[in-house]
């Protein structure tokens, strides 16, 4: 067990007729770690612990891990099966009626029949997610391929993490979201923290950070505002959204010029440098400054620091992945570290802030529309044959690959798609283009959804399945450094609600596939399939058992057999998973934002989160201490702007782009950008941001462009009431 | 040996997790007894926890005509006895820091008892367990002397270590300011 310095020996408070389920909140991927409170006379879940002994987090958490547990027997649960007769009920709340599970399966089977009957396999989809179990995640997978039969199963990391793994893969060629453990961070000397609002979104990451500082360490940060973190950053480079790509390379252009690229780990450990030396020499301090709106002392300075510092850490998180060209932010970035060789040895390295709970994991096993088990591909034969293996099917059997996120809305707008199975996601709130999407969704000829609430997404379905929440249920999840940690059930499901392992095994059988899926009778049961469908693949579990994880507080992947203790720091052989064993250092050339402001639309609009809230805010909404501290969305503007539009605070401002628009209360504060406006995207129906955001998509993750697009705004008049 | 709260106002990123905390405390009745304030609302995204800070000699307990503050032998000034508390309000108006808040329905006083049933057994109080930043911490009397030596800084700019502020307090507080004497690594 590893204890770094913050650890203190504390022993909990036990009251009487109370257990303590050890486990791990239920949402983002710092997966911290708590104890939920059991009344040992009703078995209920009564409240929260800290977990002291969790050593990334020490029983830290954060508004939405400390009430976490309200969600479990909240009033909003929905606790029958749901289905609504009445299609023209369609995007409301409303002509749902209670069904037994036995009419909800009969109907769901029937209807999935027909479609396929009439137009083949492929009409049916599977919307997935990725707060939910690495059991849950790897069975949806086998679920859509095996149950159902269709290519199109693809997943909402498209608007969170796939950017990352993108960018990972091709400079790595392999995707573990960070190269290093937490406990490392506050022993580096300097932090490079771009596009991530560390305090609002990974706060228990924060006494790690302030601890680089109070060491005498640095703190540089890239943010189009002044968040609680870069408030504090030795260096804040302010640049305007949609610019990272240009910021990256003039940095690594200061690099190279100022003799602190490391030339033998540059020789021996990766390809690309010339290449990239040559394109990034354009890239001036001025030059950069221009794009980025950063002055040119800051460029300079923070390469400066960047390039001093013995051990530094290159982190970054959705600002620079939400952009049409995610993948080419999250290479450049980690460009700095291959250059300086700040990375394969303990304090240095590269990191993403995994956004949902189990980003990492659900990625890595099969929901994503090309991949398989393992991080293998669907398009490699040996793969298949592989997973084919496993699975009982033959490899003829296997589907295409299909398409990503987004792109399943279009193909349900093109009729292509007609059938949809939903879970764990709420993209009627989370996707760009909303107005394009929910016809989309309403437009379906059937669909299901699985949720423990009522989402803004469920009032689009035909029947609604009642799936548990976390606390419901057991499985492993892979939080943010790539620490496959497990999940226990603290409570039994509340009234007739099911895990959606249990959903889909009982969903295959009517569908007459009952044969690859009744064997698995437990979470374990999954678990073990899971583990030997991942071995021998880049993402490997089978060594992580949970009696492993138990005893180690967490295993590592890669974890490749019963006596492999797991993979804490990666690279540390210098060897990367590229076939010659080197990384790729990769010359990108700089794109702009995919719409640019104009005179008609002169804003930059940039979306993000508030510490209250998670994604969607289907279950942080909820929850009255949260709802109390951020009931309703804003738009952040600076004082210069706002006297422009002859905007106060408080007032309401109508915003809107070419695909929508919205109206918000003005918030006003000198901690943004003056050609930037900021709202956060938690809220649905009319509130939702995302009905004015772009979906221009990365080439290669097929990343929607949350983080930039261009907006204009005009004051509402209230009426004068008399 | 028994722990203080101490409080590093640098580190505050308005998270306002201690105020969820603060209402999963066994005796607290789901209410929050710590407030949280945006320090320059409109200019920046500076904030600041507001404790009560038990101090050594507190006004709530002596402007109490009831005697229905008590104060534990661990130093804290527990919330007012539910059966002598006569809602006066008078420990509102006395505190310096506007600490005690005042729940009109049930005409009674309810402030910060620093968890006393965790504190009594020198387990941390909730809103130090959860602060995501440290800047809460549960520490002995010789960790928080050398914070102040770490820290200590009155250079006519800044002075980031006072004694005590209004009276001495058990709770000790390091104000923003601390990063300005640090040497930096390189």
């Amino acid at each position: 067990m590893q204890r770094d310095k913050f650890f203190r020996e504390v022993e909990n408070v036990r009251h009487p007729n109370e257990t303590l389920i050890k486990t791990h909140c239920s949402y983002c991927g710092m997966q911290c770690g708590m104890n939920l409170r059991v009344n040992t006379k009703t078995n209920k879940i009564i409240g929260v612990e800290p977990r002291y002994d969790w050593p990334v987090t020490h029983g830290k958490m954060c508004p939405k891990g400390v009430t976490a547990y309200q969600q479990t027997n909240h009033d909003d649960r929905i606790l029958k099966p749901l289905i609504r007769d009445d299609a023209s009920l369609k995007g409301t709340k409303e002509g749902f009626r209670e069904a037994s599970w036995e009419e909800a399966y009969d109907l769901i089977a029937k209807r999935f029949n027909e479609l396929q009957n009439n137009y083949g396999k492929d009409t049916l989809s599977v919307f997935s997610g990725v707060s939910m179990t690495n059991e849950k995640c790897y069975l949806t997978g086998k679920f859509a391929r095996v149950a159902l039969g269709t290519r199109y199963i693809d997943y909402n990391g498209r608007f969170c993490m796939s950017s990352a793994a993108g960018g990972f893969l091709r400079s790595f060629g392999v995707d573990r979201g960070s190269t290093l453990p937490w406990t490392d961070i506050h022993e580096t000397d300097c932090l490079f923290i771009a596009g991530s609002n560390t305090a609002e979104c990974h706060p228990t990451s924060m006494f790690r950070v302030w601890h680089v500082q109070e060491r005498g360490g640095y703190l540089i940060v890239a943010d189009p505002r002044e968040t609680p973190i870069a408030r504090r950053a030795d260096v804040h480079l302010d640049l305007r959204p949609g610019t990272d790509l240009a910021l990256a390379n003039g940095i690594l252009n200061l690099l190279i010029q100022n003799g602190y690229a490391d030339e033998e780990f540059v020789a021996n450990h990766t390809n690309g440098f010339e290449e990239t030396k040559e394109l990034v020499k354009e890239f001036t301090p001025e030059y950069t400054s221009q794009l980025t709106g950063v002055a040119p002392e800051k460029i300079i300075r923070a390469a400066e620091i960047y390039g001093k510092a013995p051990n530094a850490v290159v982190m970054f998180a959705r600002g620079i992945e939400q952009q049409h060209k995610g993948v080419d932010n999250v290479s450049a970035y980690t460009n700095m570290a291959l250059v300086t060789g700040k990375i394969g040895r303990p304090k240095a390295g590269v990191a993403t802030f995994t956004g949902q709970g189990n980003g990492q994991g659900g990625r890595e096993h099969g929901q994503k529309s090309d991949l398989l088990p393992g991080y293998r591909k669907i398009t490699n034969p040996k793969h298949v044959e592989e997973v084919c293996k496993v699975w009982g099917i033959t490899p003829e059997e296997m589907p295409q690959p299909g398409v990503s996120a987004y792109e399943m809305f279009e193909l349900m707008e093109q009729k292509t798609i007609r059938g949809l199975y939903l879970l764990c996601s709420n993209p009627a709130v989370s996707a760009p283009n909303l107005n394009f999407v929910r016809k989309a969704l309403k437009g379906l000829d059937f669909m299901v959804c699985a949720d423990f609430y009522l989402s803004e997404s469920a009032e689009f379905a035909d029947v609604i399945l009642p799936s548990v929440t976390w606390s419901e249920d057991e499985g492993t999840v892979t939080n943010l450094e790539g620490r496959i940690i497990k999940i226990n059930k603290a409570q039994e499901p509340i009234g007739e609600s099911k895990p959606d392992w249990q959903m889909q095994v009982e969903l295959a059988e009517r569908l007459g596939r009952g044969k690859y899926f009744s064997h698995l009778k437990t979470a374990k049961d999954v678990a073990d399939e899971f583990r030997l469908a991942s071995k021998g693949g880049y993402a490997d579990y089978y060594g992580a058992t949970w009696d492993k994880i138990d005893k180690q507080d967490g295993v590592f992947w890669p974890c490749k057999d019963e006596k492999d203790p797991g993979t804490p720091h990666m690279f540390l052989d210098k060897k990367f998973y590229h076939p010659d064993g080197k990384a790729k250092i990769c010359a990108l050339p700089y794109r702009p934002p995919a719409e640019e402001p104009c005179e008609e639309y002169p804003l930059r609009l940039t979306t993000g989160r508030v510490v209250y809230h998670y994604l969607s805010g289907n279950q942080t909404r909820r929850i009255k201490f949260l709802r109390d501290m951020c009931p309703e969305p804003y738009v952040e503007l600076h004082p210069e702007t706002a006297a422009k539009y002859n905007m106060e605070h408080e007032e309401r401002v109508r915003l809107f782009t070419r695909r929508g628009e919205a109206i918000y209360k003005v918030k006003i504060t000198e901690a943004i950008r003056k050609d930037t406006v900021f709202v956060p995207y938690h809220f649905g129906h009319e509130q939702s941001i995302n009905l004015l955001t772009i979906a221009a998509l990365d080439p290669m993750s097929r990343m929607p462009e949350f983080k930039a697009c261009a907006a204009q705004m005009e004051k509402v008049e209230t009426k004068k009431v008399l | 040996m028994q722990k203080r709260l101490y409080i590093e106002l640098e580190n505050c990123i308005g998270c306002r997790s201690c105020l969820a905390a603060c209402t999963q405390c066994g005796g607290h009745e789901q209410r929050n007894r710590n407030y949280v304030y945006d320090v320059n609302p409109l200019k920046d995204r500076q904030t600041m926890p507001l404790m009560c800070l038990h101090c050594v000699n507190p006004a709530c307990a002596r402007s109490c005509p009831a005697q229905a503050i008590q104060i534990h032998e661990t130093g804290a000034v527990l919330s007012a006895l539910v059966e002598k508390c006569i809602g006066c309000q008078n420990c509102t108006i006395a505190c310096p820091y506007g600490i005690p808040k005042f729940d009109t329905e049930q005409n009674l006083m309810y402030k910060c008892d620093l968890c006393i049933d965790r504190t009594k057994d020198n387990i941390p109080p909730m809103c130090a367990s959860v602060c995501p930043t440290n800047t809460l911490q549960w520490l002995t009397d010789e960790e928080i002397e050398n914070k102040k030596q770490q820290f200590n800084l009155d250079n006519d700019m800044w002075v980031t270590s006072l004694p005590y502020l209004e009276g001495e307090t058990n709770v000790k507080v390091n104000l923003p300011g601390i990063l300005q004497g640090t040497t930096k690594l390189f």
